[in-house]
């Protein structure tokens, strides 16, 4: 009975096995938060992603002319449905690879419960949170995007080579503010800081100056602010500069938008500076930028940059492990390990060429040199920028 | 790809229907039986997750515990501190009223939220827990799934019997009749706050047991896992929409809305990609519509409450009736 059962299976199994095309697309999955809390970066990240999938497929496609499909999902920035769509890429779209989530607590429970299990390689762009770094993951998830260890720790060193001696940290309550306070809070004080003040705050209160009063009894001159520049951290920003209770502000990548410039003004943003990840002003993100702005994408938008890595890495792995599901991980490290011919965005002919003759090649993203650790982390690179007239301009480069 | 991996996504399907049906049964009890309206089902799911999780987790620095107990030892844990953070919650809030006590239980569930959020010392705050075990997890991912739907869908059912069998109690009758005419129950010398409390406990147990079974499903718990959206108001349509009053109904409300919640996306990705992104946003929208159109054809719920001996139709009806004019006749049905 269980034999004829067994049997039945295998036959519908070799008919579709035969009916199926001998060239199928490679599918990959795009996950990306369209719905919940990170909608607002979704335009563009998404259409950074596409971008890269019809950068590959007008150059040739992949492996024997394959075209690479991305399939978009909604991780909603919440672990419950990314879980799940995560399973519907893996099992029902026959992905071999995915791009995303965005929200770290999404990922966790993506990683978990779909793509580890099923081996599936899984390469984030937007993931920060240092819980991930040690994720038991069978070296199949990769990030883009560095941590918020290394943000917190360059701006913590960067502020005490400029002689900030004393700052208040206000941060959002949430695994991104809350991961880059601690990492700044720990090399601050280790390297001879004082935190005077260290609060966090929740989202979309109406007023934040309660909070600020506290904050600046500590008698610090400098405020630090982990937040997002598009919501709370504009009201707790102009509050703090209304009532006078910091003189200097820095803030990390989250700040970095044009949305307190417009807000607030230029002239009153004279004592504002912010961190953010950038590309070691590389030709290959000159070529991005061009290549993306060429599009009539917005280059200034967040993530864009690591995004476009993560799906062309992708590319790369698949092409130079031969479409083979369980070599993925170990190519896509071979890819990008800082050996062999240089690989620049958008150079897809190129790679696919020397991958097929068997030579070594190195990508150099736009957001980086994407050299994985053994943690799939890749270290960043950061400058402190100011407002310069409606944009921002680099102060210095952090180490 | 492995014959067996086919069913990967509907197993990983219906073991969140299992999860679903748990939270569902509880709210039954709730509102279904006992008429408590209560609007914090992911408190309750959160502190049966997190208990779990702290109980089943090796130890960790910074945080509580990480007790690294067996598993079973974790969802009998959740179950337990569910019901004994019910019973003060209950205690005080259960004096109010329907509407009253839907607000009262919104702000409980959004306290026990934050204090997730902000607590390092017990949750690890932002960052969640994350290494928590799955029974049977290290085999291979169609095994562990299956493995994993039949422990579900053992306590899942090892519930619905046990809560049948408490409704065609007396007790059952009981809470119906306090749901229906509380000054009628009490005059007939029930009660009415103890029953309401163990009403209240017993469905909180019963929605910390299915934070506990979701925590082991997704390995990892974040605050960003406790949104009432899909936590609380998604647990609200399935009882509304499959029936209140009947576990079947709710369970029915439970498959209908999470398949639809969950398949509906296969079936957009079939749009021109730039429809596919929009139409993420109509999933809620068809639930909310479905929703609709079922309390305006079907306000009972598809598998509406049934009772023995029903001379006429709408025993809602003779209920309010009975709230103009008090006749007790019927309480003890």
């Amino acid at each position: 009975m269980n034999r004829k059962l067994m049997g039945l299976a295998f036959a519908l199994l070799g008919t579709s096995a035969l009916a199926g095309p001998a060239l199928a697309d490679v599918n990959i999955g795009l996950l990306a938060g369209i719905t919940g809390g990170a909608a607002a970066m979704a335009p563009e990240i998404t259409r950074s992603y596409q971008f890269a999938v019809d950068q590959v497929n007008e150059q040739g496609g992949l492996l024997n002319g394959q075209k690479l499909v991305g399939v978009s999902a909604d991780d909603g920035c919440s672990p419950q449905v990314a879980a799940d769509a995560a399973t519907k890429l893996v099992n029902v779209s026959g992905v071999i690879g995915v791009v995303g989530p965005w929200c770290s607590g999404a990922l966790l429970a993506a990683a978990n419960s779909a793509t580890i299990p099923a081996g599936v390689l899984l390469i984030s762009p937007a993931a920060t949170s240092p819980e991930i770094t040690t994720l038991k993951d069978n070296d199949l998830v990769f990030r883009t995007i560095p941590s918020d260890e290394y943000q917190g720790q360059a701006l913590a060193r960067t502020l005490l080579e400029r002689g900030t001696k004393k700052v208040a940290v206000s941060f959002i309550n949430n695994d991104y503010g809350k991961g880059i306070a601690e990492a700044f809070k720990k090399e601050y004080e280790a390297k001879g800081g004082e935190i005077a003040g260290y609060e966090a705050h929740e989202e979309n209160k109406s007023s934040y100056r309660s909070d600020l009063a506290n904050l600046a009894q500590g008698g610090a001159d400098t405020l630090v602010l982990l937040d997002y520049g598009d919501t709370s951290g504009l009201t707790v920003l102009r509050e703090a500069i209304e009532n006078g209770f910091f003189k200097n502000f820095v803030g990390a990548e989250g700040m970095k938008t044009s949305a307190p410039i417009k807000a607030i003004g230029a002239e009153n943003l004279t004592t504002f500076m912010a961190s953010a990840p950038i590309s070691s002003k590389s030709e290959a993100l000159e070529i991005f930028n061009k290549a993306f702005s060429g599009i009539g994408g917005d280059i200034n938008a967040s993530y864009v940059a690591p995004s476009y890595d993560a799906v062309f890495l992708m590319a790369l792995a698949i092409e130079k492990a031969g479409g083979d599901k369980s070599k993925l991980s170990q190519s896509l490290r071979a890819v990008s390990n800082g050996k062999g011919e240089p690989i620049m965005p958008g150079e897809w002919k190129k790679a696919k060429e020397l991958i097929d003759a068997g030579k070594e090649i190195d990508y150099k993203g736009a957001s980086g040199d994407v050299d994985f650790d053994a943690n799939g982390d890749v270290p960043g690179s950061y400058a402190l920028f100011k407002v310069a007239g409606d944009d921002y301009a680099i102060v210095t480069e952090m180490k | 790809m492995e014959w067996i991996s086919i069913l990967n996504y509907p197993v990983y399907l219906a073991i969140f229907v299992c999860i679903y049906g748990c939270l569902a049964i509880g709210l039954n009890i709730q509102w279904g039986y006992a008429g408590l309206f209560n609007a914090g089902v992911a408190g309750f799911f959160a502190i049966g997750a997190y208990t779990s999780a702290i109980l089943t987790t090796p130890h960790a620095e910074g945080r509580i515990g990480g007790f690294d107990l067996p598993v079973p030892a974790g969802i009998v844990g959740a179950m337990l501190l569910a019901a004994l953070i019910a019973w003060p919650i209950g205690r005080i809030c259960l004096r109010f009223r329907s509407d009253y006590l839907a607000i009262v239980t919104i702000g409980v569930a959004e306290g026990i939220r934050l204090v997730a959020r902000s607590e390092e010392w017990l949750t690890n705050s932002a960052r969640g827990i994350s290494g928590i075990p799955r029974p049977f997890g290290d085999l291979p991912y169609a095994q562990a799934q299956l493995a994993y739907l039949g422990i579900t869908a053992a306590i899942l059912l090892v519930v619905y019997l046990l809560v049948e069998r408490q409704a065609v109690s007396p007790w059952g009758r009981m809470m119906r009749a306090i749901r229906d005419n509380e000054d009628a129950a009490r005059a007939m010398g029930k009660d009415v706050p103890h029953r309401r409390l163990e009403a209240f406990v017993l469905g909180s147990a019963t929605m910390g047991l299915a934070g506990a079974l979701y925590v082991h499903l997704a390995r990892t718990i974040t605050p960003d896992a406790i949104d009432p959206m899909l936590v609380t108001f998604l647990v609200w349509i399935m009882v509304i929409l499959g029936g209140s009053g009947n576990n079947r109904g709710v369970l029915l409300g439970a498959v209908i809305v999470w398949v639809i919640w969950s398949m509906s996306e296969i079936v957009t990705d079939q749009l021109p990609a730039e429809f596919a992104l929009k139409a993420k946003y109509g999933r809620m929208f068809l639930i909310g519509l479905l929703l609709q159109v079922v309390l305006r054809f079907r306000p009972q719920g598809l598998l509406p409450e049934a009772l023995r001996k029903t001379p006429r139709d709408g025993n809602r009806r003779r209920a309010a009736e009975d709230r103009t004019a008090p006749a007790a006749g019927k309480i003890e049905d």
